[in-house]
């Protein structure tokens, strides 16, 4: 098991350098730089800011001073907003994206599960039919309209009690983050249900829950000790990833519900060829995930013994 | 003469499914007597596994359906509930164990913890208690080293040591019955003999009856007290061991003896198999399910379901050939109806 950790941690950090490379390559081969927005540039004053923020070294020193400020922990410093530090943004602002995608992951892990048990229990009845079209409609309309509906939806309440039951934007207490939490975790909570539906219906009718009802035990017993375990398996395995879509992809709903999250920056700093601050938040947005996903096999492995010995 | 243990009759199974209801067992009868062994024998699809899967609601129900009869434990009928008295039925009264151990033991959860599961369900043991318990049960049925093999799971174990856990498990809370449905087909032949051999020592030692599900003759002649034969859902000769295999009174027994392989010079001759197949249980034939397939078919066999005739001692068979004035005699039959 450390043997597997260590191994799957070295390989996390391999992954983050290679993050690093291609962000910084890509960067590069677009065309213009972090100035060429700037409007009343001469020359003279051009050369004075390319000489400041090292953009006339070559190209592989560049990449060199990169690495190696990264390795001490250090981002730079921001091109477009003077004098701010790309680690302040970061430590300012992800701790809000986290926060937001982590309640969307776990609103879609424990509502994915729950529904998909759900639907396989009641199998083509009525319950099953009911979420399974809400899954059709949480898989194939985008989160922007969801979050526009939650938003206005939660006007219209406020209205109707006469005082605010959640705030309808803004951030700062649990109450902000509900709504957009279950917004952000929709589509993936949709993903999760389909998948333990499948594997639930696969688990019902396997040889050891019959083993099980011969024992006698209870079906609450059945449910929580052999199906459940072994059906979330499979979901289990879509976490990683599903943590990588939610956290980045949280810019709409921060824009819509006036979250001061890390993804606006991000959008912001590519479409201003903002340099230090792109490869800052791609390349903690990769080891946040890497982490994440390292995180979810070594549970997987707590829950399947026969990952745990190999 | 004291009640059996275990008593069904007349029970009658269907299933829905898309081509139409499937009659999987039309009218079956039998006993176990405490302490007994009775194999329950017969081709695939003959029934033999719905009849003990009803009896202990292992059915899915739908697309199953148990349409008539009974089964008593002791005179309480035990179909369609699971507790008897207050007390389950189900692992506690009635231990069960299946075909393929690989696929029958949760993957996921320790041996230990699934041997220790029924007494915790059913005994109320504490957890301490039920480990301790589960570990006794796994040197009951001889595994080497039980104490580390229950924190094991059951990917880490072979297939004849899971079908010891598997008996294990089902004999935890002391059951008077125990199932094996076809205990031995997923397993080679050097462990078939020792799973047997096991679940015959565990019988003398704690006295608890068998129903032991098989299609291998082999298995019956070594295991069985009392046998009955099934076919196409009905039982068409019970009697006791000797009864069956010395004096078969009904040619589809007469057809699977033949078809058995042998391995005695004496004997060599080629496999016999019963030609033709099962009737289709959508729509059974009106008469007799084996006529079609049986060399000494009369006409009356095609027009009515045999009764079941006496043969001898606790000997029935049901084929119209038993008939008192039934005017065939085939000579590899035993003919009870006609001594007197």
């Amino acid at each position: 098991m450390w043997q597997y950790t260590l191994k799957r941690i070295f390989q996390g950090i391999i992954t983050i350098w290679f993050i690093a490379t291609a962000t910084f390559v890509a960067m590069h081969s677009v065309p213009g730089d972090p100035l060429s927005s700037e409007r009343a540039t001469t020359p003279a004053i051009r050369a004075n800011l390319e000489e400041r923020y090292g953009l006339n070294k070559p190209i592989l020193e560049q990449y060199a001073l990169y690495i190696g400020s990264f390795l001490k922990g250090d981002f730079g410093i921001s091109f477009t907003q003077r004098n701010r530090q790309v680690n302040d943004i970061i430590r300012e602002h992800f701790p809000v994206s986290a926060t937001l995608g982590i309640l969307a992951v776990t609103f879609a892990a424990l509502g994915g599960v729950l529904f998909g048990a759900l639907t396989a229990l009641y199998r083509n009845r009525l319950p099953d039919t009911i979420i399974m079209f809400l899954v059709i409609l949480g898989i194939s309309v985008p989160s922007f309209v969801f979050a526009a509906l939650g938003q206005l939806l939660l006007v219209n309440i406020n209205n109707l009690l006469g005082f605010s039951l959640l705030p309808v934007a803004g951030w700062g207490t649990v109450a902000h983050m509900l709504i957009p939490a279950l917004v952000l975790g929709m589509s993936t909570m949709a993903y999760v249900t389909r998948l333990m539906r499948s594997s639930m219906l696969e688990i019902i009718h396997s040889d050891y829950i019959r083993t099980a009802k011969a024992k006698g035990l209870p079906a609450g017993r059945i449910f929580t000790r052999h199906e459940l375990r072994n059906a979330i398996l499979p979901v289990v395995t879509v976490l990683g990833p599903a943590i990588a879509t939610i956290t980045t992809g949280g810019f709409v709903v921060e824009l819509v519900f006036a979250i001061p999250g890390l993804g606006r920056f991000f959008v912001q700093a590519v479409q201003q060829l903002d340099y230090t601050v792109i490869m800052g938040t791609t390349v903690f947005y990769g080891a946040f995930l890497v982490t994440m996903v390292i995180l979810v096999d070594l549970l997987y492995g707590w829950i399947d013994p026969r990952v745990r010995v190999q | 003469m004291t009640s059996p243990l275990l008593e069904v009759s007349n029970l009658h199974v269907e299933f829905d499914t898309y081509g139409g209801t499937v009659k999987a067992v039309r009218g079956v009868d039998f006993h176990v007597d405490a302490g007994k062994t009775l194999a329950i024998v017969g081709e695939s699809g003959c029934g033999k596994s719905v009849t003990v899967q009803a009896m202990m609601g292992l059915i899915p129900m739908p697309p199953g359906r148990i349409t008539q009869g009974s089964a008593r434990l002791r005179g309480q009928e035990i179909l369609g509930r699971s507790t008897v008295d207050g007390r389950e039925v189900r692992g506690a009264q009635i231990g069960m164990i299946f075909q393929d151990p690989m696929s029958s033991l949760n993957p996921t959860m320790s041996i230990g913890d699934q041997i220790a599961e029924p007494l915790l369900v059913h005994r109320g043991y504490s957890a301490a208690q039920a480990r301790a318990r589960a570990v006794e049960l796994l040197e009951m049925v001889r595994i080497p080293e039980a104490a580390r093999r229950a924190k094991q799971y059951p990917f880490e174990f072979s297939g004849g040591m899971l079908q010891r856990a598997m008996i294990a498990m089902a004999i935890s809370c002391k059951p008077t019955l125990l199932i094996a449905d076809e205990p031995t087909t997923a397993l080679d032949v050097t462990i078939q003999a020792q799973i047997l051999d096991l679940l015959r020592d565990l019988q003398n030692e704690t006295g608890m009856a068998l129903i032991l599900i098989t299609h291998d003759l082999g298995v019956v002649a070594r295991m069985a007290d009392e046998v009955a034969v099934m076919y196409a859902g009905r039982i068409v000769e019970s009697g006791s061991v000797e009864d069956v295999f010395y004096r078969s009174s009904h040619p589809y027994t007469v057809g699977l003896k033949a078809a058995m392989p042998s391995n005695d010079p004496q004997q060599q001759h080629e496999l016999r198999p019963i030609e033709g197949s099962p009737p289709d249980l959508f729509s059974p034939p009106v008469g007799c399910a084996y006529a079609a397939r049986c060399p000494h078919s009369m006409g009356i066999c095609q027009q009515r379901p045999a009764q079941l005739f006496p043969v001898g001692d606790a000997h029935y068979a049901r084929c119209w050939l038993q008939h008192p004035e039934s005017p065939h005699r085939p000579a590899e039959l035993s003919l009870g109806g006609h001594h007197e």
